[in-house]
C-alpha cells in the first residue's frame, strides 16, 4: 500500500528522553534490538556491493538489446539471466538498487529540508503565515498524488530524473511540514524558547539552535520511515512504467515483466530477485525506523 | 522619574470563535494595572490563579503583545521601542522563570545556556566564555567543574540557580521573577530566596516578584500589590497588606494563610469562616456591576485600595 | 456545530475552486482538446483543425474556455473520449461500480481483520499473540502493494490455481445466473486480499495504542470493578471510543485507496477506474484522464469533509481550533 498518510501512532516523546543524549539513547536502543542491528548490516553489505559494483559495471553495455540472449536463464554469461531485451538481469539488479536508493535518498533529503523549514516558520511564527501554511498543505495531502504524478510524467515533455524528483518532491513535503510543525508549535510554549528571548537571542537563531535540536530524534525516525516509502513509492512507479525513464535500469520495471503469464510462472530470475531486493530493503529501512521509533517512546522502550 | 513604571497596562486575548474564526471577545487577562518601582526595591505581584500575574510580568519583557498603555524603564517606553533599542536594553531587564525543567534547554550543556546571552552582547573567546560560566556557576554556589553537564543531570533547586546565573551574566537591573520556587520543594525553597536576597544586595538589583503563595511574598517584599481578574485592588507597604488590609479580597486572601502554631488553628479557623461569610454579603461594596475591581485610591502616602 | 458544519464546508469552495484550476491547467498543457476530446489529431489538414478550434471555441479568452467547463462539469458533461467516441462519463460510469465494489471488500475484509486482532494484540500485551500480530504489521506496513499482490498472484493463481488471475468475472457467465455471482466472487478475492491485508497495519497498530491508553483509564477500572466482564468491557466502551475515528481515517486515506486502486486493478487486470486511467493515459485519451483525476480530487475533498464532521462529532475540541 502506498503510504500517503503518516504512521498513526506517533507518540508524542515525553520530557525525560529530551535529555541531551537523545540520541545516543538512540543509538543505543539500536545496538539492543537485534533485529535492527541485523537490519543494519545487511543494509550496509547491501549497499556498499551495490554502489562499488556499479562503479565497474558498464552501464551502456548493459541496457543494450541482445536479441539473440532474450529471457536466457541464469548462466555463467549473465549471472541471473536475461530479460525480454536480452538485457543481463544483475547488472540491471545492481544499477537499479543503486538508482531506487539514490532517488529516495534524495527525494527524503529535499523534502526533509522543505518540510524542516516550512514546518519550523509554520509553527515558531504562527499567526497568518502558520495559517496560510496550513491551507495549502491540507490542500496537498488531498490531492490524488499518484495520477497527478503519472500525468505529469506524461505529458512533459522531457520527462527525467531531475524532474521525476522535482514532482514526486512538491507534493511529499506536506506530511513532514505538519509534523514538524505540530511539535514545533509545542516546543515554543515552553519557558526555554522565552528564556532565549529575553536573553536577546534572535528568532532565527532560536528556531536553529534551540528548537531545531529538541526535535532531531523525531526528524530522525520520520526520515528513516520515510525513506522506506519513498523507495516503495519510486519502484511503484517505475513498475507501472511512469518512473525513470525507459533507458534507465530499475527494480519496478523488472517487476512489471511479471505481468505477463509466461514471465510470472516460467521465468522467476526475471522478476524474483528484483521483488526480494525491493523488501529486503524496504523492511531493513523500516526495521531500524521502528526501532528507532519504540527508542523515543519510553513506554516501549527495552530499558 | 521612576526606575520602571507600568502605566495602564492591558493584555486582552483574543477568543476566536463563530464564522471565519473571527474574533469574538477578548480575555482580559491584564485589565489596566499601574505600578511604579524603585531601583533596589522588591515588589510583590500576588493573586489567585490566572489572575493575570504571569502576563503583566510576561508583557513588560516584551514576551507577549500589549494591547495598550506603557512601560517605561528609566523613561524609556518599551512598548514603543525600536527593535534594535529593545535588543540593548534586553541587557538591563532579565527574568527567572517558574518551571526550571522546561526553562533550560534539555539540549545544552550548562556553559553553553550561560553563555548564551554573552555570545549575544559581547563577543568573548571561547576561553573567556567560560572562565565567565565558570565564575557565575560559583556565586550561585554549585561547582564550576559542572559546567560541561547537561541540565538533566542536576536537581529541581540547582537548576533554579543556573537559571538565575544565566540572567545574571548580563548586569541586569530588574528581574521579573515569575513564581521562582513554587516548582520546588519546600526544603530548596529558602534556599533560593536567601539567596535571591543576597544576590540583590550584590548586584543592587530590582525585583518584580510574583507568586501566589502569601508567605513568601511576606518574607521577600518591601511593597506588595493584589491583583484580582487583572486589576489591582490593593497595594502598600508589606506591613500596611499584612497588618491593616482594606479590601475585602486581601482580607479573605491574608486569612487564607495557613497557621502553623496548633494553639491558633480553631481561632483562625473562626476568623476565616466570619471573612468569608463578610466577603459575600459585601462584594457588591467593592466590585463593580461587571465583577471588576475599582480605582486605586490612596488611604495613606503608602497604601492604596480600590474602593468606589 | 451547525456553524463548525458550515465553516467546512465554505472552505471547501476554495479548495473546490483551486482543484478545479489545477486540473484545468493540466488538461491544457495535454496535447489536443483534453477537455473535450472533439478535437480532431494532428495529421489532419491545418485549416480543417483551425476551423474546429473555432467550432469548439478554443481561441477563446482562457476565462471563458474555463467558465464553460466549468459550466459544463457541474451538468455532468465530461467531454468525449477520443478513442471510444462515446460520453467520458459513460465509460466511467460502467467501471465505478467494479472500483466501488472492490473498494468497499477491501475495506470490509480489513476491517474484519485488523478490528479483532487490534484489540487482542492491545489487550494482551507481550503475549505471543500480540508479538505475532505486531511483527505481521511490521511485514505488511513495509512492503509495497505491487510487489505484494504480484507475489500473491504468482501463489494463488498461478502455483495453486485457486483464483483466476485477471478480470472481474468469467466473460461466458450469464448475468443473474449463480454461476455469474460465483464468477464475480472468485474473481473479488485476490485483489481484495492483496489490498486488505496491507491495509490492515495502521488500523491494528492504531487500536493496538487505543486499547492500551484505554486500559489504564478509570471507567475501564469501574465497569470491571462493578463486575462487567472483561471481554465486555472492551467491546463496549474501547471499540465504542475508536470507532469513528477509524472510520474518520478512511475519509482521510481515500487518495491512498485510490493509488492503491491503480496498481491492484493494473496488475489484476480488473476493469475499473484505476485501470481506466491507465489504460487512457496509454492511448492518449486525455477527455478520460482529466476526467478521472478531477473525479479523485473530489471524492477526497469529500472524504476529508465527512472525516472532519465525523471527528468533531467525536471529539468537540477540534472544533474550536
Ligand atoms: N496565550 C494565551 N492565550 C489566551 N489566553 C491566555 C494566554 N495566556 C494566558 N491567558 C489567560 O490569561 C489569564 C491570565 O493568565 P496568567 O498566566 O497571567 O495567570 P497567572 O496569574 O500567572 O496564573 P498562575 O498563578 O496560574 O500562573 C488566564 O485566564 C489565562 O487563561
Ligand atoms: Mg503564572
Amino acid at each position: 500500500m502506498m503510504r500517503l498518510i503518516e504512521p498513526l501512532n506517533t507518540q508524542p516523546v515525553n520530557s525525560e528522553e529530551k535529555s541531551p543524549s537523545a540520541l545516543a539513547i538512540l543509538g543505543r536502543e539500536l545496538v539492543k534490538d537485534k533485529l535492527a542491528m541485523a537490519s543494519i548490516i545487511i543494509l550496509i553489505l547491501l549497499l556498499s556491493t551495490v554502489y562499488i559494483t556499479s562503479l565497474v559495471l558498464n552501464q551502456d553495455q548493459i541496457v543494450k538489446i541482445d536479441l539473440l540472449e532474450i529471457n536466457a536463464p541464469p548462466s555463467e554469461d549473465h549471472l541471473l539471466g536475461t530479460d525480454q531485451g536480452g538485457r543481463d538481469i544483475f547488472g540491471q539488479l545492481i544499477i537499479g538498487t543503486r538508482n531506487s536508493f539514490s532517488i529516495g535518498f534524495l527525494i527524503t533529503l529535499i523534502t526533509g529540508i522543505i518540510g524542516l523549514t516550512v514546518g519550523l516558520i509554520a509553527g515558531y511564527f504562527g499567526g497568518i503565515a502558520d495559517n496560510i501554511i496550513m491551507r495549502i498543505i491540507d490542500f496537498v495531502l488531498v490531492l490524488p498524488f499518484l495520477m497527478i504524478v503519472i500525468v505529469c510524467a506524461t505529458i512533459v515533455p522531457k520527462f527525467n530524473l531531475w524532474t521525476f524528483i522535482f514532482v514526486m518532491s512538491a507534493f511529499l513535503w506536506t506530511g513532514k511540514a505538519r509534523l514538524i510543525r505540530s511539535k514545533t508549535l509545542a516546543e515554543r510554549e515552553l519557558d526555554y524558547v522565552s528564556a532565549s528571548k529575553t536573553l536577546g537571542t534572535p528568532n532565527w537563531k532560536i528556531i536553529l539552535r534551540e528548537v531545531l535540536p529538541n526535535l532531531s530524534s523525531i526528524i530522525i525516525v520520520n526520515l528513516t520511515l520515510n525513506l522506506a516509502g519513498n523507495i516503495g513509492i519510486e519502484s511503484g512507479l517505475s513498475f507501472l512504467g511512469f518512473g525513470l525513464p525507459e533507458s534507465t535500469p530499475s527494480l519496478g520495471t523488472l517487476i512489471s515483466y511479471a505481468q505477463d503469464a509466461d514471465t510470472i510462472q516460467n521465468k522467476w530470475w526475471v522478476w524474483v530477485p528484483a521483488s526480494v531486493l525491493i523488501l529486503v530493503l524496504m523492511l531493513c529501512i523500516n526495521f531500524v525506523g521502528q526501532a528507532l521509533k519504540r527508542a523515543t517512546d519510553a513506554r516501549q522502550r527495552k530499558g | 522619574m521612576a526606575f520602571l513604571e507600568v502605566k495602564d497596562l492591558k493584555v486582552y486575548y483574543p477568543i476566536r470563535g463563530g464564522f471565519f474564526k473571527r474574533v469574538i471577545d477578548y480575555v482580559k487577562a491584564v485589565d489596566g494595572i499601574n505600578i511604579r518601582l524603585e531601583q533596589g526595591e522588591t515588589y510583590g505581584l500576588v493573586g489567585e490563579s490566572g489572575c493575570g500575574k504571569s502576563t503583566t510580568g510576561r508583557a513588560l519583557l516584551k514576551l507577549t503583545k500589549t494591547t495598550s498603555g506603557q512601560v517605561l524603564f528609566n523613561g524609556t517606553d518599551l512598548t514603543s521601542v525600536s527593535a534594535h533599542k529593545m535588543h540593548e536594553l534586553r541587557k538591563d531587564i532579565q527574568m527567572i522563570f517558574q518551571d526550571p525543567y522546561s526553562s533550560l534547554n534539555p539540549k545544552k550543556r550548562i556553559v553553553d545556556i550561560i553563555a548564551e546571552p554573552l555570545r549575544n552582547y559581547e563577543h568573548l573567546s571561547r576561553k573567556e566564555e567560560n572562565k565567565v560560566a565558570r565564575e557565575y556557576m560559583e556565586r550561585v554556589g554549585l561547582s564550576s567543574d559542572s559546567i560541561y553537564k547537561y541540565p538533566h543531570e542536576f536537581s529541581g533547586g540547582q537548576r533554579q540557580r543556573i537559571g538565575i546565573a544565566r540572567a545574571l551574566t548580563l548586569n541586569p537591573k530588574l528581574i521579573v521573577a515569575d513564581e521562582p520556587v513554587s516548582a520546588l520543594d519546600v526544603s530548596v525553597q529558602a534556599q533560593v530566596l536567601n539567596f535571591m536576597q543576597d544576590i540583590q544586595k550584590e548586584f543592587n538589583l530590582t525585583y518584580l516578584f510574583i507568586s501566589h503563595d502569601l508567605g513568601v511574598i511576606r518574607h521577600m517584599c518591601d511593597r506588595i500589590g493584589i491583583m484580582y481578574q487583572g486589576r489591582l485592588v490593593e497595594e502598600g507597604l508589606s506591613r500596611d497588606i499584612y497588618e491593616n488590609p482594606q479590601h475585602i479580597y486581601t482580607k479573605r486572601l491574608i486569612s487564607a494563610i495557613p497557621n502553623i502554631d496548633p494553639a491558633h488553628r480553631e481561632k483562625q479557623s473562626a476568623i476565616r469562616h466570619q471573612i468569608n461569610d463578610e466577603y459575600n454579603k459585601s462584594y457588591k461594596n467593592y466590585f463593580d456591576n461587571d465583577g471588576k475591581a475599582y480605582q486605586l485610591k490612596a488611604i495613606s502616602p503608602t497604601h492604596f485600595v480600590a474602593l468606589p | 456545530m451547525l456553524k463548525f458544519l458550515l465553516r467546512r464546508i465554505l472552505i471547501m469552495i476554495p479548495q473546490l475552486f483551486i482543484l478545479s484550476v489545477l486540473i484545468f491547467t493540466l488538461a491544457k498543457a495535454m496535447p489536443g482538446d483534453a477537455l473535450s476530446g472533439q478535437l480532431e489529431n494532428a495529421h489532419a489538414d491545418p485549416k480543417v483543425i483551425a476551423e474546429q478550434r473555432q467550432k469548439l471555441g478554443l481561441d477563446d479568452p482562457i476565462q471563458v474556455q474555463y467558465i464553460r467547463w466549468i459550466n459544463h462539469a457541474i451538468h455532468g458533461d465530461l467531454g468525449m473520449s477520443y478513442t471510444h467516441k462515446i460520453p467520458v462519463t459513460d465509460l466511467i460510469g460502467e467501471r465505478l461500480w467494479n472500483t466501488l465494489l472492490l473498494a468497499a471488500a477491501t475495506l470490509i475484509v480489513s476491517y474484519a481483520i485488523a478490528i479483532p486482532f487490534g484489540v487482542a494484540s492491545g489487550r494482551w500485551t507481550n503475549s505471543w499473540l500480540d508479538k505475532w500480530v505486531t511483527c505481521y504489521t511490521y511485514f505488511t506496513y513495509a512492503t509495497p502493494l505491487f510487489i505484494f499482490a504480484i507475489l500473491m498472484m504468482f501463489l494463488f493463481s498461478f502455483e495453486l490455481n485457486l483464483f483466476p488471475s485477471g478480470g472481474s468475472v468469467d466473460p461466458q457467465a450469464v448475468p443473474g445466473t449463480l454461476n455469474y455471482f460465483i464468477s464475480k466472487f472468485t474473481h473479488l478475492v485476490l485483489p481484495t486480499l492483496s489490498g486488505a491485508l496491507l491495509a490492515t497495519s495502521t488500523t491494528i497498530q492504531f487500536l493496538r495504542n487505543e486499547v492500551i491508553d484505554t486500559k489504564i483509564q478509570d471507567f475501564v477500572a469501574t465497569a470491571r470493578s462493578k463486575g462487567v466482564p472483561e471481554s465486555k468491557v472492551y467491546s463496549r466502551h474501547i471499540l465504542r471510543n475508536s470507532f469513528l475515528p477509524i472510520a474518520a481515517f478512511l475519509g482521510y486515506d481515500i487518495t491512498g485507496l485510490i493509488g492503491g486502486s491503480v496498481f491492484v486493478e493494473s496488475i489484476y487486470s480488473y476493469p475499473g477506474l484505476g485501470q481506466l486511467f491507465l489504460d487512457s493515459i496509454q492511448q492518449r485519451d486525455f477527455t478520460v484522464v482529466s476526467a478521472l483525476v478531477m473525479i479523485s480530487g473530489f471524492a477526497a475533498l469529500l472524504g476529508t469533509l465527512l472525516s472532519d464532521i465525523i471527528l468533531s462529532a467525536v471529539d468537540p475540541r477540534i472544533r474550536i481550533d
